[in-house]
C-alpha cells in the first residue's frame, strides 16, 4: 500500500497542466466539502482518510500503459481514439461526455466510445473478451476508463449540449430520471429528489445540489464495499437493478440519455476522478 | 387521457423483436431511420426505452410477466412522473378515489400475525429483482423494505425517506382505527398521500396478506420492540 501511494502522488501531479487540475482527487473533494453543507460528501470520514491511498490509482497507471500500447488485430494503441478533443487529446475530455460523434452519428457516454475505438481502430471483434469484459478493476474497459477520466480530474463538468442530438438525449434523460414505473413505483428521484435523505444508513446525493452530484456521478471509483474499480455504467445499471424495473444494456441509448442528464446536472462542479466510495 | 398508451409503447413488442434479431441494436437507433431530434422528450424517452434495446425487456419477472410490462406505466405512475408526484387536486382525487377501490380487505377482519416475524419482514429488501442478479422468491421471502426509508425500532439503522415509525403503536393505540389506517398505509399509501414515494405493497402484490399482517404486529404489538 505505501509503495502504491507513493506511485500515486507523483501520477496525480504529472497529469496535471492546468491550475484547476493541479489537485489531487482528494483535494477536490475537500473544496467540494468546504463549499457546501452536505451530509453526504461528509458522510464518510474513513473514505475521505483513504482517498490518497485510493486503489483506483493503480488501475489509473495500469491503464496509461495499455492506452499507448499497440494492441488488437491492427496493433496500433488508443492515441488514434478521438474522446471529442481530436485523437488522443485525454484533457478535459471525460468532463465533456456525452456528447455527439460524427463519426457514429450518435451521443456516446466513455464507455461506447472506447468500445467504439477498441473495435473500429484497434480491429477487435464486438465479442472478443478484452471488448466484452466491463467489470472490475482487472479488466481492460476498466483500467482505460480510469487513466482517461483521470485526465479531467479537478474539471469542471461541462457536457456541450450544442448539437440538437445532444440536448434531445439530455431531456428525454430527464424525463427517464423522473419517470416512476416497475412494482415498487419507483424513479431515480425517489432517492435522490432531496438532501439528506438516507436508505437505512446511506446518506443519498440530491440531484439538484450540483456539488453533491458531482462526487456522485464520479466515476470510475473504487468501491469500498466491492474492492472493484466501478464505471458510471455499472452504478446505473446497479440502481436500475434496485429499482425492480429491469436490466440497464450497457452503452444503450438509454442509459447514454441518463447519464447525459446526470452530466448535465453536476454541471460546473469539479469531477472527482477517480473517486472512492463506499 | 391516462389509459391510452402512446402509439410507440403500443409498438413495442415489435420493435423490440426487431431489436433483438439486429443484434447490435444499440447502435440502430442512431442508423438514420429514426430522428431523435424530432420527437418530444416524452416520446424520446419512451422509444429508448421500448425500442432501443436499452433494457432486456423479454427477461421474465417474478410476478409472471416480463420486464417489458414493468417498464409500461399505469395511470398513477403516469401522473406522479408527470406531475413529479404534485398532483392537481383533481388529480389527486381520482388517485385517491383508485387507491380506495384497490384496496381488498382479509375475509376474517384485520388481524396482527406474529411480530417476530414481521421484524425480519420490515428490514429485508430481499425480492422482485431482476436482470443480473435474479431475485428467487422459492427459497427466500419477499421482504417489505420498510427499513430502508422508516426508522422502527431503534436496535437498526433506518432510513429516513419516510417518517419515523418508532413507538408507533404505543402512540397510536392498537385500536381498530389504527389497525385500518396501517393496514390501508401497506396496502395502498396513496389511499392518504397521493403520489407519495411509498410502494403500494398489497395492490401492487409485493406482501402477502400473511407478510402484512406479520408487519402490522411489528408496528403495532405492544411486545414489539417498536413499541419499547
Ligand atoms: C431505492 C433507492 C434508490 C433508487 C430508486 C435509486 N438509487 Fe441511486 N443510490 C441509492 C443508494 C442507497 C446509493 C448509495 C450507494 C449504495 O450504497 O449502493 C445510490 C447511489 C447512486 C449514485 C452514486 C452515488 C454514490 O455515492 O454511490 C448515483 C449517481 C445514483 N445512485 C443514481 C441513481 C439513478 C440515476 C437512479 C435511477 C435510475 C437511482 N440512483 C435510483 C439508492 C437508490
Ligand atoms: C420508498 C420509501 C418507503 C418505503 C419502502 C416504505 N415507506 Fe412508509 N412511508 C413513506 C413515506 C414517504 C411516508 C409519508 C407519506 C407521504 O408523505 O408521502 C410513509 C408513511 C408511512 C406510514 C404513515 C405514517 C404516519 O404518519 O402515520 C406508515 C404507517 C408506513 N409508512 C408504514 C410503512 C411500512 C410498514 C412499510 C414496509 C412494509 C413502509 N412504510 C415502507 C415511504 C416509504
Amino acid at each position: 500500500m505505501i509503495r502504491k501511494l507513493l506511485v500515486a502522488i507523483p501520477l496525480a501531479a504529472a497529469m496535471a497542466t492546468t491550475a484547476h487540475a493541479e489537485q489531487t482527487p482528494t483535494e477536490v473533494l475537500k473544496g467540494l466539502i468546504d463549499s457546501v453543507d452536505s451530509l453526504y460528501l461528509t458522510q464518510s470520514s474513513q473514505n475521505l482518510m483513504m482517498m490518497d491511498d485510493n486503489p483506483a490509482l493503480w488501475t489509473v497507471d495500469e491503464g496509461e500503459e495499455l492506452f499507448h500500447a499497440p494492441r488488437g488485430p491492427n496493433n496500433v494503441s488508443m492515441e488514434a481514439c478521438d474522446f471529442g478533443k481530436g485523437p488522443g487529446e485525454l484533457k478535459g475530455a471525460v468532463a465533456e461526455m456525452p456528447r455527439y460523434f460524427a463519426d457514429t452519428n450518435r451521443v456516446m457516454d466513455l464507455e461506447s466510445r472506447i468500445v467504439h475505438c477498441m473495435t473500429s481502430v484497434q480491429g477487435f471483434a464486438a465479442d472478443d473478451p478484452a471488448v466484452r469484459q466491463r467489470h472490475g478493476s482487472g479488466s481492460d474497459m476498466m483500467k482505460l476508463q480510469s487513466y482517461i477520466s483521470a485526465q479531467s480530474n479537478g474539471m469542471a463538468w461541462n457536457p456541450p449540449l450544442k448539437h440538437p442530438m445532444e440536448v434531445a438525449m439530455r431531456d428525454a434523460g430527464e424525463k427517464l430520471f423522473y419517470r416512476r414505473s416497475g412494482p415498487l413505483d419507483f424513479n431515480c428521484a425517489t432517492c435522490h429528489g432531496e438532501t439528506g435523505k438516507r436508505i437505512r444508513a446511506s446518506v443519498l446525493p440530491n440531484v439538484s445540489v450540483p456539488q453533491e452530484w458531482s462526487k456522485a456521478i464520479s466515476w470510475p471509483a473504487f468501491r469500498v464495499g466491492h474492492q472493484n474499480a466501478r464505471s458510471t455504467q455499472h452504478r446505473v445499471r446497479g440502481c436500475y437493478w434496485q429499482m425492480r424495473h429491469g436490466q440497464s444494456i450497457a452503452g444503450s441509448d438509454a442509459s447514454i440519455a441518463l447519464i447525459s442528464f446526470w452530466t448535465d446536472a453536476a454541471r460546473g462542479q469539479p469531477a472527482i476522478l477517480p473517486d472512492m466510495k463506499r | 387521457m391516462f389509459k391510452m398508451k402512446t402509439p410507440l409503447a403500443a409498438g413495442i413488442a415489435a420493435a423490440a423483436a426487431i431489436a433483438i434479431t439486429a443484434g447490435c441494436a444499440s447502435t440502430d437507433s442512431a442508423d438514420g431511420k429514426v430522428d431523435y431530434t424530432k420527437m418530444s422528450s416524452a416520446e424520446l424517452a419512451e422509444y429508448l426505452i421500448f425500442e432501443t434495446n436499452s433494457f432486456r425487456l423479454d427477461q421474465p419477472t417474478q410476478e409472471g410477466t416480463t420486464v417489458r410490462d414493468r417498464q409500461v406505466q399505469d395511470e398513477l405512475q403516469k401522473v406522479c412522473s408527470e406531475t413529479r408526484n404534485r398532483p392537481s387536486p383533481e388529480q389527486a382525487g381520482k388517485i385517491i378515489a383508485d387507491a380506495r377501490a384497490s384496496v381488498q380487505y382479509p375475509e376474517g377482519g384485520i388481524q396482527l400475525g406474529d411480530w417476530k416475524k414481521g421484524r425480519e419482514l420490515a428490514w429485508s429488501g430481499f425480492g422482485f429483482r431482476v436482470g443480473h442478479n435474479v431475485d428467487d422468491h422459492s427459497n427466500r421471502d419477499v421482504g417489505g423494505n420498510c427499513y430502508n426509508c422508516h426508522q422502527m425500532a431503534t436496535d437498526r439503522v433506518g432510513g429516513n425517506i419516510g417518517p419515523s415509525l418508532t413507538g408507533y403503536g404505543k402512540t397510536r393505540g392498537n385500536n381498530e382505527a389504527t389497525r385500518k389506517f396501517v393496514y390501508e398505509m401497506i396496502y395502498n399509501p396513496h389511499t392518504y398521500f397521493p403520489c407519495t414515494s411509498m410502494p403500494r405493497m398489497g395492490a401492487n402484490g409485493l406482501l402477502e396478506e400473511q407478510a402484512i399482517a406479520d408487519i402490522m404486529a411489528y408496528m403495532l404489538h405492544p411486545d414489539s420492540p417498536v413499541n419499547q
